[in-house]
Order: structure tokens, then C-alpha cells, then sequence
């Protein structure tokens, strides 16, 4: 006689709380392969935890954003901010699609350098660029976006030793009806400060004012806002034509638009409430087309988006190291992967599934990671199915910010794996090892031998 | 020996009810069986014995599941003086 498949017995309190109206499931789908290849064979060949890269996802992603402006506005350029996501394979796909290169530091610059970005085609953005750095990009015709006054005055200054004409832009802050108002980066709209550096631009006539940018702010859930910044720098470029008779080139509405993941403390999921780049489309580009722009005059529109291009193409698979009970008898999963690797977990309710089917059952759980720490939480808690020691799993959404945020800490930082369009993986960042780490520390003649 | 509380009321589709604290809870049927088990007076090499008899699975991951699930009892107190002789 055959014997039966024994499942685990577990015993579960009935609450008769508010569960949501809408009665969400609670059943986790699992997700076995990416792009038609077998997770379990991935991290077979390539180890656990393991970051995997959908190259076609990218691509679609890509496409879909990048129609919903062009099919709404006549001249529409993207530029890839290398901060999401670094890794040259990554920012390869951006710059075959078409992207230029959007930087935030000297070390991002020469990276878009080093990946064959000519230099006219990288925009600088930031608060940290060193003279050296500002020299060089002025030598390639780099577009400046310049940040404060002491770098407008180190422009100024360096026109005085190199023959190139400066390109530049200013980075305008403005309230745009948000909380968190970002004024920190940037010339203020309200208070006059964007427009007396204009004046002082135009007024100095060594430099060439290409553009206006701005960045309103991350993870935004408003449509509006972009409506009102547009609006606000539409009516900078035209109070400048009417001033100067100077005709700008360029309007770039930096990045910040939401991903699908959902923030913590959401009531709802992301993928419900995140609005789609035809949203975004429809609120900047009817903000400029309406605008007093004179059409002959509209400028190139550029968008910097990161997350919301790269975010649905990471994922992050693993295997779990151990189950317990905390105090409360509540149960506990611990997984090989921390937030030092996962740091989007401090922000991101990051929706989690088994590799393989398991039971049907589910239970309260708090997932862990790995690290001698108590902060190390994956998801406080989430109704998860009783995976044993050794299962996999995968974490959805991981593309953005992780592999350029992640800590060396504990642990090493694990291999990243992209999959081309015909699912072949690429091996794009080699693991770290103790040598990688220690191939960096000088240890002092005197500190080299001890006796215990 | 573990001792489920007498007044605990299980209901043969797994459904269990404790009149002292007005709390309910549902059981898969592994842990239904298992519980009926326990009620019945088996110790747990007698029960170890019965399940791997009905059951494909092996001695080490059961001890594992069973504790786990006799600590959640425990915790749920449904167990005589949570479980202690």
C-alpha cells in the first residue's frame, strides 16, 4: 500500500476581526521560473542568494514608458539614472534602447564614460561635483545642471582656463502641492532665487543656458504634482525668451515616479494605486503643450527615470536557512538574504513567494534575514506557507536602488544574473570573497603576528 | 504526557472550540488527527508509530513538526496546566 503525502500539522486561530472588504486572498502564488527559466536551476549553477535580471523585462518596461510620452509630445528624450541601478550590463540595455546617461558623481560620470556614453550625451546632475569633475565635463560638452551658486561661481571661474563653452541648466525646487517638499537641491521657484540665477546666466554670457530640471521628489503617487512643475518651469522658459529673447532647448523633468512595490504602512498594494506612465505622460506633457511655450519653441522634454524602469526586473532568490517560534509563538522564517543586500526592505512591503508549490497552508510569519541583527527584517508580517529549511524562495521588484545601496556587512554581496531575451543567463557581477575585501586593508608590520 | 484540556470541544472536520476563553481554531487534518492522538492518552513514540505507518516521512522532520505543533498548543492553552505533569 502507498503511503499518504504527510503535510505538517499546524492549528490556526479564527479571528473575527475588520478583514479588508475586498477580502484579499492570502494565498501566494509561487513563481518558479523568470522569463521561462527555472529558478531552482539558477541558483543551482550560480548559488544562494542570487540577484537575476530580466533583460527583456527591462526592455518592455522600457518601450511602454518611453510610447507614453512620445505618442503625447513631439521631441522626448530619456536619460538612465545610473544611482538606480550601476551595473554596466544594466546601463548597456538603457543606452541600446536609447537612453543617455544621468549622473550624480564623479565616479557615475566616468562609469557612463567607460560604458562608450559620448560625453555630450551625460547629464550631471547632484550637489558633489569636484572642480575636476566640473572640468571635465565642461571639456566634453557634458550637460551641467547646476545645483547652488558656489558651483555656478566654480563654472564661472573655470571658463576662465578652458576654451568650451559650458553647457548648462539650472535644477529648480518648488512647491508643487506635496509633503515632503524637496528644497534642498536646486534654486527655489517661490522665493526668486531660480529666477535671479537665470539672470545672472544670461547676464554673464560665457556660459550657454541649454535647460531648466527639476526633481520633485521619489516614489511620487501624484500626477498633479509633475502637472504643477511643468506648468512652473513652462513659465520660466517663457518669461526668459521674453527677457532675453533666449530660446531653451531642453525642459527635463528629472525621475520619481512610483513602481509597482507597495510602501509600508499602505493600506492598498502598489500594483492597485501606482498610477502608469500614460498617467505620468498625460499630466506633464498637457502641463508644456498648454503652456505659453510658443509651439515652434517646445523643448526637447527629458525624463530621468530610474525605478520605475528597472524596479520589475530585479528579482532576488534564495533559499531559507531555519524556522522557530518567537515568544509570542508567532512563527519566524529566516531566509540567506538581509537588508544588506535587500535595503529597499526598510521602505518596501516586498511581496515574497515560494519557488515551489507547498502546502496550501499559510501562517502568520515574520520573515528574517541572516544577519546578527536585530533590524534584519525582511517582512514583519506576512501570511506565508510553512517553507522548511532548504526551500526557496524569490522576492519580486528588487531591480532599483539594491545593487547600488547594498552593504558589504556580515556577508558578501552574491552574483547578479541577467537573463537576455531568449533566457540565456549572463553572469554580470561576480560574487565578493574574502580576498575581494581583504585586497583593500593594509594591515601595519607591527599588527601582523600575535601570540594567544 | 501532554493532556488536551477536557473541555476543549474538536469537532471531527477540525474545528475546535475552547468555552473557557470563547476562542476558536481550525486544524488541518494532519493536525487533527494528531490532536485525537494526543487526546486518546498515545504517548509520542506511540503516535511517532501510528503516522509513519499512514504517512511517507521520516522520523527527524516529525519530531520537528510535532513539537512545533504541541508548543503551539501550549501557547494557545489548550493543554492541562500548559502542559506540564
Amino acid at each position: 500500500m502507498t503511503k499518504l503525502i504527510f503535510e505538517r500539522p499546524i492549528i490556526q486561530q479564527i479571528n473575527a476581526g475588520l478583514p479588508s472588504k475586498y477580502g484579499m486572498s492570502h494565498k501566494l502564488e509561487p513563481i518558479s521560473h523568470i522569463d521561462n527559466v527555472s529558478i531552482k536551476s539558477l541558483i543551482e549553477s550560480y548559488g544562494s542568494p542570487l540577484f537575476i535580471i530580466s533583460e527583456s523585462t527591462i526592455r518592455k518596461t522600457y518601450k511602454n514608458a518611453f510610447r507614453a510620452f512620445s505618442s503625447r509630445y513631439p521631441k522626448v528624450q530619456f536619460a538612465w539614472s545610473y544611482k538606480t541601478n550601476y551595473l554596466n550590463a544594466v546601463c548597456n540595455v538603457f543606452h541600446q534602447e536609447g537612453s543617455w546617461a544621468e549622473v550624480v558623481s564623479g565616479f557615475e560620470y566616468d562609469k557612463a564614460l567607460k560604458n562608450g556614453v559620448p560625453g555630450d550625451l551625460i547629464i550631471f546632475n547632484g550637489p558633489d561635483k569636484s572642480r575636476e569633475d566640473l572640468a571635465k565635463s565642461i571639456k566634453n560638452s557634458s550637460l551641467i545642471h547646476i545645483d547652488h551658486f558656489d558651483e555656478l561661481y566654480e563654472i564661472i571661474s573655470l571658463t576662465k582656463e578652458i576654451e568650451v563653452k559650458p553647457k548648462v541648466a539650472i535644477r529648480v525646487n518648488m512647491d508643487t502641492g506635496i509633503y515632503p517638499r524637496w528644497d534642498r537641491f536646486g534654486f527655489n521657484y517661490e522665493n526668486g532665487e531660480a529666477w535671479d540665477a537665470l539672470n545672472r546666466i544670461m547676464a554673464n554670457k560665457k556660459l550657454d543656458l541649454l535647460g531648466l530640471h527639476t526633481h520633485i521628489g521619489t516614489y511620487m503617487m501624484s500626477t498633479d504634482a509633475y502637472k504643477i512643475a511643468a506648468s512652473k518651469l513652462a513659465e520660466l522658459a517663457v518669461r526668459l525668451q521674453q527677457k532675453h529673447g533666449h530660446v531653451l532647448q531642453y525642459i527635463d523633468m528629472g525621475g520619481g515616479f512610483a513602481s509597482k512595490n507597495t510602501l509600508k504602512g499602505a493600506y492598498y498594494p502598489g500594483t492597485d494605486t501606482t498610477p502608469s506612465f500614460d498617467d505620468f505622460a498625460e499630466a506633464i506633457t498637457s502641463a508644456l503643450m498648454s503652456s505659453e511655450i510658443k509651439p515652434d519653441n517646445l523643448p526637447l522634454l527629458i525624463l530621468e527615470n530610474g525605478r520605475a524602469l528597472i524596479d520589475d526586473a530585479g528579482y532576488l532568490a534564495g533559499s531559507v536557512l531555519a524556522n522557530k517560534r518567537l515568544a509570542d509563538g508567532r512563527r519566524a522564517t529566516i531566509i540567506d538574504a538581509g537588508v544588506n543586500i535587500l535595503f529597499t526592505a526598510f521602505w518596501y512591503e516586498h511581496d515574497i513567494r515560494p519557488v515551489e508549490p507547498v502546502s496550501e497552508q499559510t501562517e502568520d510569519t515574520t520573515i528574517y534575514g541572516p544577519l546578527c541583527m536585530n533590524i534584519d527584517v525582511i517582512r514583519g508580517n506576512i501570511m506565508f506557507p510553512l517553507l522548511k529549511k532548504g526551500d526557496q524562495y524569490v522576492i519580486k521588484r528588487v531591480g532599483a536602488y539594491n545593487n547600488t545601496q547594498w552593504l558589504q556587512f556580515i556577508s558578501m554581496r552574491p552574483n547578479v544574473v541577467l537573463l537576455d531575451a531568449n533566457g540565456k543567463p549572463h553572469l554580470i557581477r561576480k560574487n565578493e570573497t574574502l580576498e575581494t575585501i581583504n585586497s583593500q586593508e593594509l594591515t601595519p608590520e607591527h599588527l601582523k603576528n600575535f601570540d594567544l | 504526557m501532554l493532556k488536551i484540556k477536557k473541555n476543549i470541544a474538536i469537532s471531527d472536520s477540525g474545528f475546535v472550540f475552547d468555552p473557557g476563553t470563547g476562542d476558536s481554531y481550525t486544524l488541518n487534518p494532519t493536525g487533527l488527527e494528531i490532536i485525537q492522538l494526543i487526546k486518546s492518552g498515545k504517548s509520542y513514540e506511540e503516535i511517532l508509530q501510528e503516522m509513519s505507518a499512514k504517512y511517507e516521512m521520516d522520523g527527524e522532520s516529525f519530531e520537528r513538526y510535532f513539537y512545533d505543533f504541541t508548543s503551539m498548543l501550549k501557547q494557545m492553552r489548550l493543554t492541562e496546566n500548559h502542559g506540564e505533569d
